[in-house]
This record gives structure tokens, sequence and C-alpha cells, in this order.
């Protein structure tokens, strides 16, 4: 038994009794192709690339010593960013959730990070270090970690008391931490810290989680990328180093760090969570646009701004097809 | 790459900012540069060598 048509379905059905053009598309994706990549190889050869000077932890270290000092106390803490993120480095922290749902949890612990150990501990210990950070090592490696916390935390503490001013920090029971410290930092100083993070896991070394988790507890990274205008709440995720332009289809998604509730960090739930809703709330819009077709009001659009009218008018004007009121 | 237009470039960029809306020169240029094709790929009319008539 065959199906009765609506008479939609009937008219839908239809062979196509307009006109018919010519359309080569093969030939159209060619010329398109080839006019684009003639365009990007041009641009590319006049303007270059942006040619951003490396940021080391040399120079963090010697531009900003104090900072360096203060960020590898809180590494041996256990007090810094990396240390309390959770997953997918650790289980210190419960990481963004969106309600009840903790997303960062789904994922697990799939590149454990011990900051202590991965930033500070081993890279002194796979250089020659002097007879008092020597020492400093041996000492801190046969304490327990109840005496290790307590020792970094406290020097932590009275250097977050002053400021980070370390002049000014007062005498304390502070174990190994400051020879430590002072350990990295002058290996920082000498370059060889670029040198020994960078050589963790592998002859061919591409993957800098850690030095990039570690730029990022301190201040080097935040001062440089705000320098740089890339920092989310000034629209930086659009931006690029130098003159260069940048990502500017990004505009909408850099939208939403620019307004309240988002712009406040310690707002809760939302701002403190704001990348994570930030990502819902685009997801949601995608999935709208997808649905597009489907929404009662916005499907009927192209009627109210007919777009396409003005791109085929020849055709509309010889078919001599009217708008359609409405 | 060296001279004159990778220094110029490699220069801290001008931002043009009103209120919480700020947007360098270059990505300004970039978003008119688009505008201004889109709206030209709609005014420009189609090459026209061939009649409609031909394909049928």
């Amino acid at each position: 038994m065959s199906k009765v048509l609506s008479p939609k379905e009937e008219f839908d059905a239809k062979p196509w009794a307009g006109k018919l053009r010519k359309y080569d598309i093969l030939k159209e994706g060619t010329i398109a192709l080839v006019v684009v990549a003639l365009l990007v190889t041009s641009l590319a050869f006049i303007f270059g690339s942006p040619d951003e000077k490396s940021l080391t932890f040399k120079g963090w270290a010697i531009s900003n010593s104090d900072n360096f000092y203060a960020t590898t106390v809180q590494e041996l803490a256990g007090t810094s960013g990396t240390a309390t993120y959770g997953r997918p480095y650790n289980t210190n922290g419960d990481g963004l959730n969106v309600g009840p749902l903790f997303l960062q949890k789904w994922a697990g612990v799939t590149q454990r990070i011990n900051a202590a150990n991965d930033f500070v501990i081993e890279p002194l210990m796979n250089q020659v270090q002097s007879p008092e950070v020597k020492a400093a090592l041996s000492q801190w490696s046969t304490a327990t970690e109840t005496q290790r916390t307590k020792w970094a935390t406290t020097y932590d503490d009275a250097i977050t008391k002053v400021e980070g001013k370390l002049s000014a920090v007062p005498n304390g029971d502070y174990g190994p931490v400051p020879a430590l410290a002072n350990g990295l930092t002058e290996m920082a100083k000498a370059g060889a810290l670029d040198a020994a993070l960078l050589s963790q896991g592998g002859f061919f070394q591409t993957d800098s989680t850690k030095q990039i988790l570690f730029f990022g507890d301190g201040a080097y990274l935040d001062d440089a990328g705000t320098a740089a205008n890339l920092q989310g709440g000034t629209w930086g995720m659009m931006n690029e180093t130098g003159r260069y332009p940048g990502q500017a289809w990004l505009w909408l998604y850099s939208f939403w760090y620019q307004i309240p509730p988002f712009t406040n960090e310690d707002s809760h739930p939302i701002g403190a969570n704001a990348d994570v809703y930030i990502m819902v709330i685009m997801g949601l819009m995608s999935l709208g646009l997808i649905a597009m077709p489907l929404i009662p009001g916005i499907r009927s659009l192209p009627m109210r701004i007919p777009i396409h009218r003005g791109i085929w008018r020849s055709y509309y004007q010889s078919e001599g097809i009217k708008r359609r009121k409405r | 790459m060296s001279g004159w237009i990778s220094n110029f470039m490699n220069h801290p960029a001008t931002y043009l900012k009103a209120g919480w809306i700020q947007i360098s020169v270059s990505n300004l240029i970039v978003i008119l540069l688009m505008l201004s094709i889109f709206v030209l790929a709609i005014l420009l009319p189609f090459p026209n060598k061939h009649s409609d008539e031909d394909a049928k």
C-alpha cells in the first residue's frame, strides 16, 4: 500500500522544473585552494611570524629572584597552584565543577606530578651541588612527610606574611627548605634548571607540561601574559603577541570572560568555575546553531533577512519571484 | 625573519578600549577586511559568461 503524501511532501517530491545552471564544484574548489595557498604563502613571506623572546627559568630567576624563590618554597610546601590543582596531575583538589558534576575527576590522574619532587628535589639531585645543598637534600630525603610539610609550610607562611620580601622573613625552624630554595634559585640563574626540567622523560623531549606548570605557579608567566595583553579578562584569547592579528573568531568565547559573574574568580559557584561554565554555555550555543533549522522563529530568519535574494538577485528578477508576504 | 616589517610586527600592539571592550588595531583591521569581503561577495555580480539557458 503506497503512502498518501501530504501536499508539501508531494511538492517536495516533484522534479525541478526551473532553470539549470552549469556549475563545476571541482574547478571552483581548485581555484579557491590555489588562491588561498598563494595568499597564505605571500603573507607569511611578507609578515613572518611572531618572534617573542623565550621565557626561561634563567630569565625568571634573574629578573624576579624573590618570586622564583618564594614559588620554590610553595612547591615544597604543597601550596602552589600545581600542587593543589587536582586531576589530571594529582588528587589534591576537586577541580572545576558544574553543580554536582566534577569534570576533572572523570578523567582521573593521567599525568602524575609531585610538585616538590618533580620541580625542586629531582632537578637538584641531578646536578652537582654545593655541600650546603647536598646536606639539605639529605636532611629532606631522610625526614618524614609530616616534618617536611611542617618545615615548608612554616616558611611559606612566613614569606606570605611579609608579602614575599625575603629579607624581612624572621628566623624560624624551616629545616633544609631555605637551602633547597636557594640552591634551586642559583641553579635557575645559571640556566641549569631549564636543561634539567627539559631532560625529564626522554632523549627527544616535546612535553613541556612541567615547565609550563612551574611557570604558572609564579608571577613570571602571568606578568608576561599581562604585558602582551593575553590575559583572559582583557580579551586575551583573541590576541597575539606583537602587532600580529589573533584569533578574532574566538570573540564570543572570549566575551563571557569580560562580564560578571565570570570576571570574579572568588564568586561561587559560577565565577570560580568560569572556564567550565563558559564551556557549557558555548556547547549549548553550538548545539543551538546545529539545531537552527528546527527552532521556530530562528529557522524563518532568511525570510525576514533575505540575504540570499541579494546573492541570487538576477535569478529572482528574471523569474519575477516576489518576496513572500508574512 | 628580519627586516623592518618583522620589526614593526613584533612591537607591542596598539589597543582600542571603550569600557570593557578592547580590541587590537590588527584584529580590527582583519575583522573589517572580512566584513568588506562579505559585503563585496554579496554586491558584486556573478561573472556571467554563459546564459542560464546554456545548461538546458
